[in-house]
């Protein structure tokens, strides 16, 4: 589906369609929320005008924000990805540390966080090849065979 | 590990952004190779060597520091 979207207009309509569900749920929240609600779906529309406009820009953020990222620069986004990943982990584990300290009773946020983490870690080595090391060509599949020559 | 992609490119009087586009890469790629900042992946290693009709270990040196 997304080959038929401009690579221009993918991260923005996809910033626009994932906050717009976000702006619905509040507002069906009912009450005052739809005023939290508008003004949610105004951040977010000018966020995707934003991030559109720099897609067009030349330069390695332009890049990222319009999906034709070279080699490189997936490089550094993954980079950075994995650091955002990193420091969400260490709060969570804060957070976490902190709430049992206190005998909060909002500690399990900060537990799925560390779980979701940690799960991705883990799928993540599978799906990249851990697991498909294989043996040595040159372990030990038996017996050893004698050379003809001995 | 030190390259000859600005030597080559100025040899042929190419601009980044032209070189850029005949690799198939940003702009600022092919910059932070010419500098030594990045390395290029075996493929687009390959493709620069092809590009200026070298072997990759004449194009890439590994025993010379970047900038030397």
């Amino acid at each position: 589906m997304m080959a038929f979207i401009r690579p221009r207009l993918r991260k923005p309509l996809g910033i626009a369609l994932a906050g717009t569900v976000f702006a619905a749920a509040w507002a069906l929240r009912g009450g005052h929320a739809w005023q939290l609600s508008v003004a949610m779906e105004v951040t977010v529309l000018v966020g995707a005008i934003t991030t559109y406009v720099r897609a067009g820009e030349d330069n390695d953020e332009g890049a990222l924000a319009g999906s034709r990222a070279d080699e490189r620069q997936k490089m550094l986004s993954l980079r950075s990805r994995a650091l955002g990943w990193n420091f969400a982990m260490v709060a969570a584990f804060i957070g976490l540390t902190v709430a049992a300290a206190v005998k909060a009773v909002w500690w399990w946020p900060f537990l799925v966080i560390l779980a979701v983490t940690g799960f991705a870690y883990l799928l993540g080595l599978s799906n990249y090849g851990v697991a498909e090391e294989g043996t040595a060509d040159d372990a030990d599949t038996g017996p050893p065979v004698r050379s003809p020559a001995s | 590990m030190r390259n000859r992609v600005r030597e080559q490119r100025t040899q042929r009087e190419m601009s980044q952004a032209e070189l850029a586009a005949a690799l198939g890469v940003s702009r600022q790629t092919v910059i932070s190779i010419e500098s030594g900042r990045y390395l290029p992946s075996l493929p687009l290693a390959f493709t620069i060597a092809r590009f200026f009709g070298l072997t990759v270990d004449k194009m890439f040196d590994p025993d010379e520091e970047a900038g030397t």
